[in-house]
């Protein structure tokens, strides 16, 4: 497992969510006071960009789009949130916020595949 | 025809006529079906056709967009049944426990412009409908593709048979052209209603909250006249946000003035202009209503000063304000359990 620095810490204020580029795909950064996410730049339930999408209020990741949520502290699903947030895994040192990037994480949607059999997941 | 659902939490059947939608005959026989515009726009009434014949009224509904038609994917609400068919539903159905929404005929009445671009009518129904504030209902004519969403500006305690709605002209609207071209005119049309889980119950026991853009305060007024009916305002406090573009895009200020005077001193109406400085002069009318300059989230982000612990929020106009008065209630403590919008737009 290798390191790879994402940004400083200091790039992203607290309660917000910043989308940076590394290894040729995307992820965001989620500041929720009490530490950082780093995940995948799409909400896991009809792709929005959570980047414009997202709101962070007392460690919830909130889409405003239909209200899907997450604790990032706990990563509990909350409301009716039907799927978990994939995390990549992540520290702060020195000021800079690291995250193991090696494989990009990916949701599996519907629509995408050969069969969607699993239209009632 | 026979429907047959399996959803999430089990199968149900029901019959569907042939000049009905799949989700009008769910919901008119007590099925809980998942929706929330019922008018081809939201998509949230999806379902997967495993075996039957049927036909859709509007293919190309913005709803639509991530449907697979070849493997039987359809909206309820924008398909009727050709044959009995089997529908598998990706979301929890239940039994209705009021009373279901059903089809009645209606004349439209009494057209008033408000604004240069919004007007209102009255809307008498064949026998009368029991609603709940905040509920909105479908009109439909034979002109009409997928129906058109309106909500209840009034609330009347027990069933009404004249409901008052708001309309917002639209540049290609067919239905708005012909209600601002012939004012004189009675209409026939169709309804199906009551629809809408956005609703005020006065038992609620919290604080109230109302973002509207535009045309979305007509819903608002229904609530606030439940409220102020019920004197709410004598032990919660009421926060709206109306949201228009200018002055001259302002209406039911009259109305909302009063509900003010009722209130106790509990409930504050402020209008943000979004294209206009605020004049008090043309305000003197109404000096306890509040004017403030901005998009109307930004407006309520700015005022709510954290109000929203103890609130319950409602929302309604175009989808980027509804996105930001999302943030904006978010961010001032509201959870998003108390937020309450049907997304029509």
């Amino acid at each position: 497992m290798s390191w790879t620095k994402i940004c400083d810490a200091s790039e992203v204020s607290e309660n917000s969510v910043k989308k940076f580029s590394v290894n040729g795909f995307s992820v965001v950064v989620v500041n929720y006071g009490a530490g950082f996410r780093v995940i995948p730049p799409i909400c896991p339930h009809m792709e929005e960009p959570l980047e414009e999408s997202g709101v962070v209020v007392r460690c919830t990741l909130t889409c405003t789009k239909h209200l899907w949520c997450w604790n990032l502290q706990t990563l509990d699903m909350q409301g009716e949130t039907e799927k978990p947030l994939k995390i990549y895994e992540s520290k702060e040192e020195g000021g800079a916020i690291f995250a193991n990037v090696e494989q990009e994480l990916v949701y599996e949607f519907e629509d995408e595949g050969e069969d969607d059999d699993d239209f009632f997941k | 025809m026979k429907i047959s659902v399996q959803s999430k939490s089990g199968e149900h059947s029901f019959d569907c006529g042939e000049h009905e939608t799949i989700l009008h005959a769910g919901l008119r026989q007590g099925l809980n079906l998942p929706y929330e515009c019922a008018t081809g726009t939201c998509g949230t009434c999806r379902a997967r056709a495993m075996s039957g014949d049927y036909e859709s009224l509007w293919k190309e509904a913005p709803g639509a967009v991530r449907l697979k038609p070849e493997k039987g994917d359809i909206l309820m609400c924008q398909t009727r049944a050709r044959s009995d068919c089997v529908l598998r539903v990706p979301a929890e159905t239940s039994v209705c426990q009021g009373t279901p929404p059903a089809r009645r005929s209606g004349v439209i009445r009494n057209i008033e412009p408000l604004t240069k671009d919004v007007a209102r009518f009255d809307l008498h129904l064949s026998d009368p409908m029991a609603f709940e504030a905040g509920q909105f209902i479908v009109v439909e004519t034979p002109d009409l593709r997928g129906g058109r969403a309106y909500s209840m500006v009034n609330f009347e305690s027990s069933a009404a048979d004249r409901i008052e709605l708001v309309l917002k002209q639209k540049p290609e609207g067919k239905f708005s052209a012909w209600l601002f071209g012939d004012r004189k005119r009675e209409e026939n049309v169709t309804v199906f209603g009551p629809l809408g889980r956005a609703v005020f119950r006065p038992n609620e026991d919290k604080d109230i909250i109302c973002i509207a853009g535009g045309s979305g305060i007509a819903g608002m007024m229904s609530i606030l006249e439940r409220a102020i009916c019920a004197d709410y305002f004598k032990t919660h406090k009421g926060t709206v946000f109306f949201g228009v573009r200018s002055h001259a895009d302002e209406f039911y200020l009259d109305e909302l003035a009063e509900f003010v005077e009722l209130s106790h001193g509990n409930l504050e109406v402020t209008i943000a202009l979004s294209h206009e400085a605020p004049s008090s002069a043309s305000h003197h009318e109404y000096p306890n209503l509040k004017l403030a300059t901005g998009m109307v989230h930004e407006v309520a982000q700015k005022n709510l000063g954290g109000r929203g612990e103890n609130a319950i929020a409602y929302i309604a106009g175009p989808p980027p304000m509804v996105d930001g008065a999302i943030r904006s209630l978010l961010s001032n403590g509201v959870t998003v359990g108390s937020i309450r919008y049907d997304k029509f737009s």
